[in-house]
């Protein structure tokens, strides 16, 4: 069962178009709100009028900022709508709820806003200028919680700060050193289903919200928080979800759709984004400007690591700090530093408000320490690869937050290193000129990865029977796409010892039936739904056990739970079909005992601790998983243009549960790699508005673009996590975008430090432009 | 999402299309003729176009004409750039064709529609000005057949309630030494930063460009540069280049001076391929 690339549960609902997504669960009597959102990146709103709207046919409500809280997750800056100022291009103004999509529409068209446009703040080095204008005036003033720290009259929503060993020794042992600076623009995630919720509120105070989301029970819990209601009262429904890729971790349509159904008393409003809405309004892909300062002695050990990361947060932080402080987290990339600087500052600026992108700070953060340690090898005249594996991070070292990592809470690095070594044949050629125009490069780059999430962060599963011995399977892990629900439905019937086919999986998440599992982020579904699962399991298998040792008149001990039955473990002819004691057993007379077994479980990550203020020393997350990776192009020297020739990933796993699974984990992760490095980025005019909110003019890689993608594995076992399974969603893309540039610039001759690489880049970094 | 209403109208003869612009027009409303439809729905729900009538010319049969003959070649405005490409009666036009949007739009957008859109890059263009095509016009006075050359500056210059029946041309040109290069920012589908299409007729090099300006052309002073044959390639290039006949465009698809750079090296990767053909 463990490592079967079994198919996916889901699989022929979605092959056959028959999966049903949020904004499929059309209601007779529901109705629609279209948002009307800012055509400003920062601009006081002086009026709002909206008669002429009212008066559409149809339209039954229009809702304004007056009044409501401010939310967001660590820091308390964002209204839900827009009120006094807009802080972005696209941000929510007002609501328009009508009878149809259409009516609202014109309805919202006619909301009639007086702006006063005020000078934006375009990137986050112009945010911590001394006269750049403030964008957040109140931030001394909001409602945070204990492990963020805004700088008041600043644009610093937060820094995080890592402080290991002595600076001043590990630059003084230092003979070589490099400082590089690296950045990147704001984009977006693209996920094919648009975010999307509706709410209803019933006359007893029930509040129904159904979402596209990676956090149902976060929804519930914001609600409660934001705006008073009982928690127990708020319902999610989380369908099928149609692409994550962290855009769906945020909570915000669900706080539109809940305020737009109150102002209609209760009725059920749909708010759904257009794809414009959805690239702008909603938040997106992280930016960030950063610099790196890196020593080493002669032979290329890394004695000191200056890092800088300067993040673009947009106009909120909501979950931009988290990303921030993750990036922090594994700042050096996975190598042994000793000495260890890093300020990891979360920057408001006017462009739209940032989210988690899959890897979470990661690929952010690789990018700029890949580059540092490429241009380190140089300057040392060291092999690329060489250099990584002399520093590889090992069992015995620290990490920049100070956990001691043991054989089993981090991968295997150098295996990782030397896998990769053969696939891309580094050995035989690292740049070669095809003909006087042609050159083709290999770029390598290294990652690492742990999940850094709240402290008390739970998952729960619940195992129940069916008449005929079939099991469902409950778990609060959103099915994304990564077929995740299938993946814990094997670990049920590897513990079970029973047909996969026989496990039913509940595919919808009901937040009032289904147990909780804290976010579907982080690339943890696995790691805590399955340890969830596992115990979920045993609490089933010991109550079959407990009737079947009635029947069988046997100790309990004695008695063994597979292959649909409960058996004497040294005389499996002694046994009892799990379907007749699944529902209790009945005797011959008609007596009955017990009832139907429904098993339940839970896990919350242990021993994980807040970081400490000053020093950033604590405890984030349980493991790390490490990853290698390469980029092999082909550049036309004279045009700047290139074909991405293959990417290869090698991660340290630690078990392959499905194997067609994951290696699909990691050939998408490569790719959304590949797309956000080589061409995905917002462009913004000089008011920083979005100039391409479109798929027209915003273009992700497409199918027949696609390199030759290699996705390879190396098993060291995290020991408690199920069957020594790491996390694996994101991590095939860490270190692409380091590995892409890492790749051209060898072939250009130049270092490319900006993303993304589109020709026009690499053409002004060979002309100094 | 389209938040006009409009009414649909299908005619079966060019008559019966021009009339009913007219009578739709005299009714108040503001008709649009309707092709293939990817840019009238796709800018109407960006409140970048508006009609509440349009008329879909693809069910008149002329529209839909494909005919070659030994002199000539008649293309229907309502064959869908798919048609062209796969029909290849024209390669220097199909080339064009098989390189706008990605083939689910090309097996909607027409070549109609092509000629006359908003979005103003319109490479279909290129090869019709390059082989002096006639465009077939049905109007209010009947059906007419004009030069290109008079009806397309910059874009397509009708009166209201005009559309475009046909395209016709000489069939000497089809088989013609021909190359047609359209670069873009990045990847194999977008808009360009540059197309270029050229065409030889004897010693003659013709060209004509897109993406260069917010508008397709072909300027014979342009062409005249291109053909100083006793000048070296570059030198031709820089003279032609200064006869662009506006400043190049700097958008997001790229900046003038990138662009510059792009066009450059296409002119010359254009005239030494068709000249080395020569050899």
């Amino acid at each position: 069962m463990i490592g079967k690339s079994v198919i996916r549960k889901e699989a022929w609902d979605k092959v056959t178009g028959r999966a049903k997504y949020t904004h499929d669960k059309l209601q007779q009597g529901m109705l629609h709100a279209h948002l009307v959102t800012s055509p400003y990146a920062h601009a006081l709103i002086h009026e709002i009028h909206f008669e002429k709207a009212l008066s559409v046919p149809g339209v039954r409500a229009v809702v304004t900022g007056k009044g409501l809280p401010l939310t967001g997750e660590d820091l308390r800056d964002r209204p839900p709508i827009a009120f006094d100022k807009v802080r972005y291009h696209g941000e929510v103004v007002a609501i328009v709820v009508a009878d149809t999509p259409i009516q609202a529409e014109k309805g919202a068209n006619l909301v009639q806003i007086v702006y006063e446009p005020l000078p934006t703040v375009g990137s986050p080095r112009a945010a911590l200028q001394a006269d750049a204008p403030l964008i957040h005036e109140n931030l001394g003033s909001y409602e945070k919680n204990d492990h963020t720290y805004p700088e008041p009259n600043t644009n610093i929503a937060h820094r995080t700060k890592i402080r290991k060993g002595n600076m001043e020794k590990g630059w003084s042992e230092s003979e070589v050193v490099i400082e590089t600076s690296v950045a990147f623009s704001p984009s977006d995630h693209l996920a094919m289903e648009t975010r999307c919720a509706t709410a209803e509120i019933f006359p007893d105070g029930r509040i129904e919200i159904t979402a596209s989301t990676q956090s149902p029970f976060m929804i519930k819990k914001l609600i409660s928080t934001y705006f008073g209601e009982d928690v127990g009262k708020v319902v999610v429904h989380t369908p099928l979800v149609g692409g994550g890729y962290g855009g769906k971790a945020p909570v915000q349509l669900e706080l539109l759709a809940y305020l737009a159904s109150k102002a209609v008393r209760g009725r059920k409003v749909s708010v759904w984004n257009t794809r414009e809405q959805d690239m702008i309004t909603s938040p997106v892909h992280i930016g960030m400007e950063a610099t790196v300062k890196l020593g080493c002695t002669k032979d290329g050990m890394i004695k000191a690591a200056e890092i800088l990361f300067l993040f673009d947060g947009g106009a909120y932080s909501d979950k931009a700090i988290d990303v921030t402080r993750a990036a922090a987290v594994d700042c050096t990339g996975p190598y042994r530093i000793e000495n260890v600087w890093c300020d990891s500052l979360c920057i408001y600026t006017n462009h739209p408000y940032a989210s988690p992108f899959r890897s979470f700070g990661h690929c952010e953060q690789a990018f700029a320490i890949e580059r540092a340690m490429d241009i380190l090898a140089e300057k040392l005249g060291m092999d690329k690869l060489e250099l990584r594996l002399k520093n590889a991070i090992l069992p015995g070292h620290t990490t920049p937050t100070r956990v001691l990592l043991n054989r089993s809470n981090v991968g295997n690095l150098p295996a990782c290193i030397k896998r990769l070594r053969e696939l891309i044949q580094w050995d035989q050629w690292q740049r070669i000129e095809l003909n006087a125009r042609t050159v083709r490069a290999k770029g390598v780059s290294c990652s690492w990865k742990t999940s850094t999430i709240d402290t008390e962060a739970s998952s729960g599963a619940i195992v129940t029977f069916n008449p005929d011995g079939s099991v469902n399977l409950m778990s609060g892990v959103v099915e994304i796409g990564t077929g995740s629900k299938t993946v814990l439905a094997q670990i049920l019937a590897g513990k079970l010892k029973m047909d996969i086919d026989d496990i039913h999986v509940k595919m919808d998440i009901d937040t009032q039936s289904t147990p909780e599992h804290w976010k579907t982020v982080a690339s943890r579904g696995t790691f805590m739904g399955g340890r969830a699962v596992l115990n979920a399991a045993e609490d089933a298998i010991r109550q079959l056990k407990a009737i079947a040792a009635c029947v069988l008149r046997s100790p309990i001990e004695d008695l063994e739970v597979g292959y649909g039955k409960v058996f004497v473990r040294d005389d499996p002819a002694i046994f009892i079909p799990i379907k007749d004691i699944a529902y209790g057993y009945k005797y011959p007379n008609g007596n009955a005992i017990g009832g139907q077994i429904i098993g339940r479980g839970n896990y919350t990550l242990r021993h994980l601790t807040p970081l400490d203020k000053e020093t950033g020393a604590g405890k984030p997350g349980p493991e790390w998983t490490v990853c290698a990776h390469a980029v092999e192009i082909e550049f036309d020297k004279r045009d700047c243009t290139y074909q991405i020739l293959k990417a290869v990933s090698v991660v340290d796993v630690g078990e392959v549960l499905n194997w067609k699974a994951a290696i699909g984990q990691i050939i998408g992760a490569m790719s959304m790699g590949l797309s956000f490095a080589s061409r995905e980025t917002f462009l913004f005019d000089r008011y920083e508005r979005v100039l391409n909110p479109q798929i027209r003019t915003y273009q992700p890689i497409r199918f027949g673009e696609h390199p030759e993608y290699i996705a390879d594995f190396i098993k060291t076992p995290q020991i408690d996590a199920p069957y020594g399974a790491r996390g694996a969603g994101e991590h095939g893309l860490i270190g692409i975008p380091a590995a892409l540039a890492n790749a051209l610039s060898i072939a250009a001759g130049v270092p490319l430090n900006k993303l993304p690489l589109f020709p026009e880049q690499i053409w002004r970094a060979q002309k100094g432009k | 999402m389209v938040s006009f209403d409009f009414t649909y109208h299908r005619p079966s003869s060019i008559e019966e299309a021009v009339q009913l612009f007219a009578s739709l027009q005299r009714q108040g409303k503001t008709p649009i003729y309707y092709s293939g439809g990817t840019e009238i729905i796709t800018l109407s729900r960006l409140n970048l176009v508006f009609a509440d009538a349009v008329i879909d010319i693809k069910h008149i049969p002329e529209c839909q004409s494909f005919d070659i003959s030994q002199n000539q070649l008649v293309l229907g405005t309502a064959l869908t750039l798919t048609a062209i490409e796969e029909t290849n009666a024209f390669p220097l036009l199909a080339k064009a064709a098989s390189e706008i949007a990605d083939r689910t739009a090309r097996n909607q957008i027409t070549l109609g529609g092509n000629i006359c859109g908003q979005i103003f890059y319109r490479e279909t263009v290129l090869p019709l000005l390059l082989v002096d095509s006639d465009i077939v016009i049905a109007g209010k006075s009947g059906v007419q057949q004009r030069p290109i050359h008079e009806v397309f500056q910059q874009s397509i210059q009708l009166q209201p309630g005009e559309f475009l029946v046909q395209v016709k041309m000489n069939a000497a040109y089809l088989t013609m030494p021909h190359v047609h290069m359209k670069r873009r920012k990045q990847g194999k589908v977008g808009y360009p930063l540059v197309t270029v299409s050229a065409l030889k007729k004897g010693n003659e090099l013709r060209t004509a460009f897109s993406g260069v300006c917010p508008f397709p052309f072909r300027s014979p002073k342009v062409e005249e540069m291109l053909n100083a044959r006793h000048l070296p390639i570059d030198a031709r290039i820089d003279y032609a280049l200064q006869q662009l006949p506006e400043p190049i465009l700097d958008d997001i698809e790229g900046s003038a001076e990138y662009r510059l750079f792009v066009l450059k090296n296409t002119l010359w990767d254009i005239l030494t391929e068709l000249e080395e053909a020569e050899r």
